[in-house]
C-alpha cells in the first residue's frame, strides 16, 4: 500500500496491526495495539442524510434525562447537547459527525493523564466492556489534547465542554443507538468499524468537499 | 427566569434608531391568545404601531421574526418562522392615508426559528432604522448590533457561504440580498439562501431599516409544562409518520413540484399571465424532468421527515450553480406563466431571484404582465430599456430581473409590482394586472374553480394569497398553524390524539376545548382584518382582477368556465355572513370582536 497522505497512513497503521512505533513528520508517537473484541460505530450514509437533525435531538434526549415525580424520563432533546452533530454546508450537503471509534484511538493516545492504578485507564480510554471511548473526569487534566488529536487524526468530533471536559463522544446508547433508530432517512447504521471505507476518519469539512465533487461537479 | 410554560414570555426588542436592545416581556394572556408566529407577531405589531398610516419604509414600522411554541422542540415539521410587519406592497382603492397598507406576514422553513428559541426568545422585534448597514448578532444573552457595511451588496448565496465560513455550523441566520437592500417592494427574507419568507415585501422592510442579517446561536431550549404527555405525543407522532409513510414518500419524491403536472392537467395553473390554466410543455419542467436532469439530493428543514427541498445542478449555458430546481410556485410563476420550459434556464432564473432576494411569485407576475402588455402593443421594447421580453424566452427575463433588483431604468417602476406598472401604462392594462390590494396572485389560477379561488384571493389579509383558503374555518386553522411554528405540509399527520391542541397543552400547560383552541385562529384572522380596517380597507378592496370575469380559458380542463360579477358578490356576501362581518364595509361586527376578546380594536 502506497502511503499518499496522512489518512492513508493512519489507515495503514490500523490495518497493519500492533507493534509499530513511528516517529517522523507525524508529530505523534504511536503504537497501535491489537484490538480486543469487535469495534462498532455509528456509520453515516452521506448520500441519504437530508440534514433534519433528528439524530442530534434523540441523542440529546436519551443522554440528558430529567427526573419528574421520581421518574427518570428522556429530556426534550436540545440538539446542542447531542453527541452527533450535523454540519450543513453551501452548496447543499449535510454531514453528520460522530465518533468513529478509531481502532488506533488518537484521543486516548494523546491523553497525558496518569492512568488509574487499579483499572489502568486514563482520563480518556477505550472501555473493554463496551468497546467505546469513555472519559473519567477525576483524572482529566482538562488540557484538550484528546480534542486536538481527534481534530487532526480523527473525525474531529471531540469538543471541550463548557466545563472543559471532552464531550460529544458516542457511547452507542448502551447498544441501541437512538440516532440509528430514529433517523427518518435511514442514513445512520450501527456497524463494525471499517477503516477502509471512503470517509473513515475524515473531518466533516473534508467529507463535504468530497460530496461537493460527487454531486455538483459536471 | 425561564418559566415552566414552554414559552419564555420574552421577545428581543431592538430599536435600530436608538441602538437599544431590550428584553420585552410578553403577557401570559397574549401567549395564550396569540401563541407565536403569525398570531403573536400580529399582536405585537398592533401594540407597537398604535396608529394607522405610518410609512412602511419609515422607522416606525416594526418587523417581527417569529418562531412559535413548537419551535425549538423536535416535533416533526416544526421549523417555520413567520416574518410580520406592515406591508410595503398593498394599498386600498380609496386611500385614507398616504401610506395606507395591510399587514404583511411571510413564512419560511429552515433552521432559523428554532435557533431563536434556543437563544431564549419567543421572537425578535425590530423597529427604527440604522444610519448605516448593520446586522444583529445574538448568542444567547449576548446581543449586539454590528456593522454590515462590508456585506452590503452581497447576494444571498455568497453571503450564506461567507456566514458558514465565519460562524461555522452552530449559528443560524436570515438575511436579505440586494433586492431587499434596494427596497424592491417584493424583496424576500431568506434562510440557507433558498428558503424564503417571500411574500409581502418583508425583505424590503428589513432593507429599509438597513438591517442586512440576523445571526443567532442559542444553547438552551424552552421547557414544557407536561413533560410526560409531550414525550408520549412526540413518540406517537413519529410512529404515525412511520406508519403513514405514503405521504412522506410523496413529499420526498418531488415536494410541491409534484403539483406542476396535475395542476396543469386540471387547468388550475397560472399560464400566460393567467390567461390559460394548462401548460402544453409541462412535461419539460415537471418532477420527472427535474429528477432526471437537475435534482441531486433531497433536503429537510429542522426535525422534518418530508425533505421537500431539492438541490439542483444543471449543465450547459445556464448551469454551473447549485440551487433548488422549480417548486410549484417558482416553476409556475417563472415557468408556465411565462411559457418558459427550458429547465436549466428556469433553475437559473430561480437562482438569480433568490440570490437577489426577490419574491419569485411576484417577479413572475410582473414579467408575465409586461410580456402581455408588450404583446398587446401597449408598451414597446424602448419602454423596457430595449429588453425584448417575449413569451418563452429566458434571457430577456434574466435581463429584466437584474434591472428590477438594481432598480435601474424601467426596473425602478417594475420593482413596485403590477399595480404600479398598470397605472403607468394605462390603456386598460389593469384588466390583466393580476393582483389584489396591490399584491400579486400566486401560481393557482382562479378559473376553473372561481368560487373557491376568488374568495381565497379576495379575502386574504396580506393581499392575494394562495394559502388563505375560501372557507373561514380553514382560514382560521391556517392562521393558527402559522402561529405554532408548524408546517402546513405536515398537517395531515396531526389529528385525533396527536392534535395541535394536545401538543399546546403539553407544551404550555393550557387546557382548552377544541372550540377555544380553534378560536385562537379566528382571533388572529380578525385582528389582522381590524389592522387593515384601521388603515382604511373595506369591502371595495376585496376584489379580484377583471380578467377573471372576462377571459375564460380557451383549452384544457378549465376551458370555458367563467364567473359573473353577481356570482362573486353572492359568494362574498355568504363569506362575510359566515364570518360575522358587516356586508357593506366587510368589517367585523362589534359582537364578533367582543366574542374574540378583541374589544381593544374598537377604541
Amino acid at each position: 500500500m502506497k502511503v499518499t497522505n496522512r489518512r492513508d497512513f493512519i489507515r495503514m497503521l490500523a490495518i497493519g496491526g500492533g507493534g509499530m512505533i513511528l516517529i517522523g513528520k507525524y508529530r505523534f508517537l504511536f503504537a497501535s495495539e491489537p484490538v480486543e473484541g469487535i469495534l462498532q460505530a455509528i456509520v453515516v450514509d452521506y448520500d441519504k442524510c437530508a440534514g433534519c437533525k433528528t439524530c442530534e435531538t434523540v441523542c440529546s434526549a436519551f443522554h440528558h434525562t430529567v427526573v419528574i415525580n421520581g421518574e427518570t424520563l428522556n429530556g426534550l432533546g436540545n440538539p446542542k447537547l447531542g453527541n452527533i452533530r450535523v454540519n450543513h454546508y453551501n452548496p447543499d450537503v449535510d454531514v453528520p459527525a460522530v465518533c468513529s471509534n478509531c481502532p488506533n484511538t488518537p484521543c486516548v493516545n494523546a491523553c497525558p493523564s496518569s492512568p488509574d492504578e487499579r483499572t489502568g485507564y486514563g482520563a480518556i480510554y477505550r472501555d473493554k466492556g463496551t468497546q467505546t471511548i469513555k472519559t473519567n473526569h477525576e483524572l482529566c487534566l482538562q488540557c484538550g489534547s484528546c480534542s486536538r488529536a481527534c481534530a487532526s487524526d480523527g473525525a474531529g468530533v471531540i469538543v471541550m465542554s463548557k466545563e472543559n471536559y471532552p464531550s460529544h463522544i458516542c457511547d452507542h446508547c448502551g447498544g441501541d443507538p437512538q440516532c440509528v433508530k430514529y433517523c427518518p432517512y435511514g442514513a445512520l447504521a450501527f456497524h463494525n468499524v471499517d477503516v477502509q471505507s471512503t470517509y473513515f476518519g475524515m473531518s466533516a469539512k473534508e467529507i463535504a468537499e468530497k460530496l461537493f465533487d460527487k454531486y455538483y461537479a459536471n | 427566569m425561564e418559566r415552566n410554560s414552554g414559552q419564555y414570555g420574552i421577545v428581543l426588542d431592538v430599536d435600530l434608531s436608538k441602538g437599544t436592545i431590550e428584553k420585552m416581556p410578553v403577557s401570559d394572556s397574549d401567549l395564550k391568545n396569540f401563541l407565536g408566529g403569525r398570531g403573536l407577531g400580529m399582536k405585537l405589531l398592533w401594540d407597537k404601531i398604535n396608529k394607522p398610516g405610518i410609512d412602511p419604509y419609515g422607522p416606525d414600522n416594526v418587523i417581527c421574526f417569529m418562531p412559535g411554541p413548537f419551535s425549538g422542540l423536535p416535533i416533526p415539521s416544526s421549523s417555520r418562522t413567520c416574518v410580520v410587519c406592515k406591508s410595503p406592497r398593498t394599498s386600498p382603492v380609496n386611500k385614507k392615508y398616504e401610506h395606507s397598507s395591510t399587514v404583511s406576514y411571510a413564512n419560511m422553513g429552515g433552521f432559523f426559528g428554532p435557533e431563536v428559541k434556543f437563544a431564549g426568545y419567543d421572537g425578535i422585534v425590530v423597529t427604527g432604522k440604522a444610519s448605516s448597514p448593520v446586522y444583529l448578532e445574538i448568542e444567547d444573552d449576548k446581543v449586539a448590533i454590528k456593522s454590515a457595511v462590508s456585506w452590503w451588496g452581497m447576494g444571498t448565496d455568497s453571503f450564506d457561504k461567507l456566514l458558514i465560513e465565519k460562524y461555522g455550523n452552530d449559528f443560524q441566520s436570515c438575511y436579505i440580498g440586494p433586492g431587499g437592500e434596494n427596497m424592491v417592494s417584493y424583496a424576500s427574507v431568506l434562510n440557507t439562501s433558498a428558503r424564503a419568507a417571500g411574500r409581502g415585501g418583508v425583505g424590503a422592510v428589513m432593507g429599509s431599516k438597513n438591517l442586512k442579517a440576523i445571526i443567532v446561536r442559542g444553547t438552551g431550549q424552552p421547557n414544557v409544562a407536561k413533560h410526560k404527555m409531550y414525550l408520549d405525543l412526540l413518540e406517537k407522532t413519529r410512529k404515525s409518520f412511520r406508519e403513514n409513510n405514503e405521504g412522506v414518500i410523496d413529499w420526498r419524491s418531488g415536494g410541491t413540484t409534484n403539483a406542476l403536472q396535475w395542476s396543469s392537467d386540471n387547468g388550475t395553473m397560472a399560464v400566460r399571465n393567467y390567461r390559460e390554466g394548462t401548460f402544453e410543455e409541462i412535461e419539460k419542467i415537471n418532477t420527472k424532468s427535474s429528477r432526471e436532469q437537475i435534482w441531486k439530493r433531497d433536503f429537510a428543514c429542522f426535525s422534518c421527515q418530508l425533505a421537500c427541498k431539492k438541490s439542483g445542478f444543471a449543465k450547459g449555458a445556464y448551469g454551473g450553480m447549485v440551487h433548488d430546481g422549480p417548486e410549484y410556485e417558482t416553476g409556475t410563476m417563472l415557468g408556465a406563466n411565462l411559457l418558459i420550459s427550458d429547465l436549466a434556464g428556469l433553475q437559473k432564473m430561480i437562482y438569480i431571484c433568490d440570490d437577489y432576494g426577490l419574491d419569485i411569485i411576484t417577479t413572475g407576475g410582473v414579467l408575465g404582465f409586461l410580456m402581455e402588455a408588450k404583446e398587446k402593443g401597449m408598451i414597446d421594447a424602448a419602454f423596457l430599456d430595449g429588453i425584448d421580453l417575449k413569451w418563452g424566452e429566458v434571457d430577456p427575463c434574466i435581463s429584466m430581473i437584474h434591472k428590477i433588483a438594481r432598480k435601474e431604468g424601467i426596473g425602478k417602476l417594475a420593482a413596485e409590482g403590477v399595480k404600479a406598472l398598470s397605472e403607468k401604462i394605462g390603456q386598460g392594462s389593469d384588466e390583466f394586472a393580476i393582483h389584489v390590494k396591490g399584491h400579486e396572485l400566486a401560481a393557482w389560477n382562479i378559473n376553473p374553480n372561481p368560487e373557491r379561488m376568488m374568495v381565497t384571493y379576495a379575502t386574504a389579509n396580506r393581499g392575494a394569497c394562495h394559502l388563505n383558503s375560501s372557507n373561514p374555518e380553514r382560514q382560521n386553522s391556517s392562521a393558527l398553524q402559522d402561529s405554532l411554528g408548524a408546517c402546513s405540509f405536515a398537517s395531515d399527520w396531526y389529528h385525533d390524539e396527536i392534535s395541535y391542541r394536545n401538543f399546546i397543552e403539553a407544551i404550555t400547560g393550557v387546557e382548552q376545548t377544541d372550540e377555544e383552541f380553534d378560536r385562537i385562529g379566528e382571533r388572529i384572522f380578525n385582528l389582522e382584518k381590524m389592522f387593515n380596517a384601521r388603515e382604511g380597507f373595506d369591502r371595495t378592496d376585496d376584489r379580484v382582477p377583471e380578467r377573471f370575469f372576462n377571459d375564460a380559458q380557451t383549452y384544457g380542463k378549465g376551458k370555458g368556465v367563467l364567473a359573473t360579477r353577481d356570482d362573486f358578490k353572492n359568494w362574498m356576501d355568504k363569506y362575510y355572513a359566515e364570518r360575522g362581518w358587516d356586508l357593506i364595509t366587510s368589517h367585523p361586527n362589534p359582537d364578533k370582536l367582543k366574542q374574540l376578546g378583541l374589544e381593544f380594536t374598537l377604541q
